[in-house]
């Protein structure tokens, strides 16, 4: 026994099941997009994206044809030929043509049913014949395409069976009555003929009702024509995704590439910025200082009319100096590696907290101590944060929670002043957020954002324990 | 001698700046301005031409050698103009493009020598008067890095350090006094050396010291 409830938002149905009441509460959301898909559904036969997808399986399938001969027989004959050397350089030559045959798969899907796939790094061959023989067989984007055309050829024949036959048989079913009666008249056709024994429509009594059952059948084929279709093409958008795209390790090999590039600028950024901090601060207070005591020195010298006060003024700067580069020099040693780190990043960070001029509240839990240099970036991420927000936030309280979960670490600061915080807009290139998501991205963790205008704001890291 | 003497700061360390205003103030010297930046210096030396512009290398806005572009331009327009370069290192490259034409009215010193109030003192007034004075340091490296090493090898110790003097810049008379001989003695050495290395004599110190260095250079 069922029952729907509309009253509410949503819809409840209420039924009886095994002895037990049992209700499924749709939410309205939901109900609209139910509601919104009987709408549409009807519609799909006129749409563009359902021609496209059968237009794109028409012609990939003959594509898969062709390459999947071109393929039998290269490698067919390279395999053959393996025992002289010329058969490695005909697999060779077939690995080159089935990287063609993907790109032109991929321009197929890209042109036909929008699907973007991109594009595996160009072949580059090592110098001399040799070097070429041995790039062109150890190429993994080759070997995966000639994946891609073998297991597409039982694809297409599923997809022929299963999908095609449909779109076939709604067609030749509505154009029933323009066939002549006899040769010329198509057979019936995959559903038709699978589903329907043959006969099953024909109502021998009369042609015209016959013919008028047998359109009848081609219209509501044709209603459901795109959605087998679709599931076909869907299988297929995920084999060019999986085989036709650049492979994992390459893509691997490219954001660590990346990472480093990263890690080299950063530290680069970081040894030119200490430079100008050196060169900037205590260098320049050096000199002030060692002026001031060559004066002071001189003057003492003139030992006719000696200036005491001019003298006692020159050291008193002096004095003052040498303790402001000290301060400096400390700051900036800090600034390099905080001593307080050694003793680990839990004492660090509660120096920090500590420092901060926003009450922060801190907890760390963990049973496993992470490697110092995740330590380290840790370290730097929070000291970083805690700036921006006692400078940019406008908060009144922060918090930092240091947490394990399993091999990461996780990292959150959270305040709750005013949000709105941008990696663009917050400090420069090098030492900013900017600067910090680089530093994260190198040992492959994670800076998230969340700063919605208003706040509050939750910054969240995760870094591997090990790194 | 040195009350006389104008000098405009270019310095953007203002902690460097004012005690060089307060020492070169404290000798004598007229500072007719100190500014922090290239523009500045310029606008300032267009308003009120000193004698001599003490410039650091290293300005705003990118911070690298801001300040040997403004002094080759400021010499190009003001040609009586004296420029002392001021730095925490010495270049050798930027010595050469400095001197690329003239040495007179030249100088280059590291920003140390400041420790030692009565040498810079005195280096600023040879270049305010139309002389050189380059930096031992920079002596050194185009010593060290020089091609000549053979013909150098052919000087005695004592010619080595009048070469080395005479290159920073010095008169005769100062050579005598840093190395404690007669200025006589500094004349023989100095016509001993044009004649070992093969350099055409010349009186002004200025062109001694431009006859040194491309013989180095060279």
């Amino acid at each position: 026994m069922m029952q729907a409830d509309a009253s509410g938002p949503g819809v409840r149905l209420g039924f009886k099941h095994g002895g037990k009441e049992r209700v499924i509460v749709l939410s309205e959301a939901r109900v609209n997009q139910i509601r919104h898909f009987g709408r549409s559904a009807w519609r799909e036969p006129f749409s563009t994206q359902a021609w496209h997808e059968l237009a794109f399986f028409m012609v990939s399938s003959m594509l898969t044809g062709v390459g999947f001969v071109f393929i039998a027989v290269t490698m067919g004959a390279g395999v053959a030929l393996t025992v002289t050397f010329i058969g490695l350089v005909v697999v060779a030559a077939s690995l080159r043509g089935a990287r063609g045959l993907g790109r032109f798969h991929r321009t197929l899907a890209r042109g036909f049913i929008d699907e973007v796939v991109e594009e595996p790094l160009p072949f580059s061959a090592r110098p001399g014949f040799f070097g070429w023989l041995q790039s062109a067989l150890r190429d993994r984007v080759g070997w995966r395409a000639v994946a891609y055309c073998v297991i597409k050829v039982p694809l297409s024949a599923f997809g022929v069976w299963f999908a095609f036959s449909v779109w076939v048989d709604a067609f030749f079913c509505l154009t029933y009555p323009l066939w002549g009666a006899g040769a010329a008249r198509p057979k019936e056709f995959g559903v038709v003929l699978n589903l329907f024994a043959p006969g099953f429509l024909s109502v021998q009594s009369s042609g015209f009702i016959h013919g008028l059952f047998i359109f009848l059948t081609g219209g509501l084929l044709l209603l459901l024509a795109p959605w087998p279709m679709r599931a076909v093409v869907f299988a297929d958008r995920r084999l060019i995704h999986a085989l036709l795209g650049p492979d994992p390790v390459t893509a691997r090999v490219r954001s660590l590439e990346d990472a480093r590039t990263q890690t080299v600028d950063a530290s680069a950024a970081t040894l030119r910025r200490i430079e100008r901090d050196l060169h900037d601060g205590t260098q320049a207070q050096l000199v002030a200082l060692a002026m001031q005591l060559g004066q002071a020195k001189e003057k003492l010298a003139e030992a006719g009319d000696l200036d005491i006060d001019e003298v006692r003024r020159l050291i008193n700067d002096a004095h003052g100096g040498a303790k402001e580069a000290i301060v400096e020099l400390r700051d900036l040693a800090r600034g390099i590696h905080p001593p307080v780190l050694d003793t680990g990043l839990e004492g660090a960070l509660s120096t920090l907290a500590a420092r901060s001029t926003v009450p922060v509240e801190l907890t760390v839990v963990w049973e496993e101590r992470p490697t110092r240099a995740i330590e380290a970036i840790a370290y730097f991420c929070v000291a970083e944060l805690l700036a921006n927000v006692a400078q940019h936030a406008n908060a009144s309280r922060a918090s930092v929670r240091c947490t394990q979960h399993g091999k990461w670490l996780r990292v959150v600061v959270r305040d709750d002043g005013g949000g709105g915080a941008q990696p663009a807009l917050i400090g420069s290139s090098s030492s900013g957020l900017r600067g910090l998501i680089d530093r994260v991205h190198a040992v492959d963790g994670t800076l998230e954002v969340n700063s919605p205008a208003g706040g509050p704001t939750i910054m969240t890291i995760d870094l591997p324990l090990h790194a | 001698m040195s009350d006389s003497i104008r000098v405009a700061i270019a310095e953007d360390s203002a902690i460097l700046r004012d005690g060089l205003v307060q020492l070169l103030a404290d000798r004598g010297f007229e500072i007719t301005d100190a500014v922090s930046d290239p523009e500045g210096l310029h606008e300032s030396i267009t308003r009120d031409l000193p004698d001599v512009a003490v410039v650091d290398i290293r300005m705003p806005p990118t911070f690298t050698d801001e300040g040997l572009r403004a002094a080759i331009e400021l010499r190009r327009l003001h040609p009586t103009l004296g420029i002392l370069l001021f730095s925490q290192y010495i270049e050798t490259r930027y010595a050469a493009e400095l001197l690329a034409d003239d040495a007179a009215g030249i100088g280059y010193l590291l920003k140390d020598r400041v420790a030692d109030v009565s040498d810079f003192v005195e280096a600023l007034v040879r270049v305010a008067s139309g002389g050189t004075a380059l930096d031992p340091e920079v002596v050194t490296q185009l010593l060290g890095a020089s091609r000549k090493i053979h013909s150098l090898s052919g000087l005695s110790a004592r010619e080595r350090e009048v070469l080395s003097l005479m290159a920073e810049g010095r008169s005769n008379a100062a050579i005598a006094t840093a190395l404690v001989i007669s200025e006589g003695a500094v004349e023989k050495h100095v016509a001993n050396i044009f004649t070992k290395l093969d350099l055409p004599v010349s009186q002004s110190d200025h062109r001694r010291v431009l006859a040194v260095l491309r013989f180095l250079d060279s």
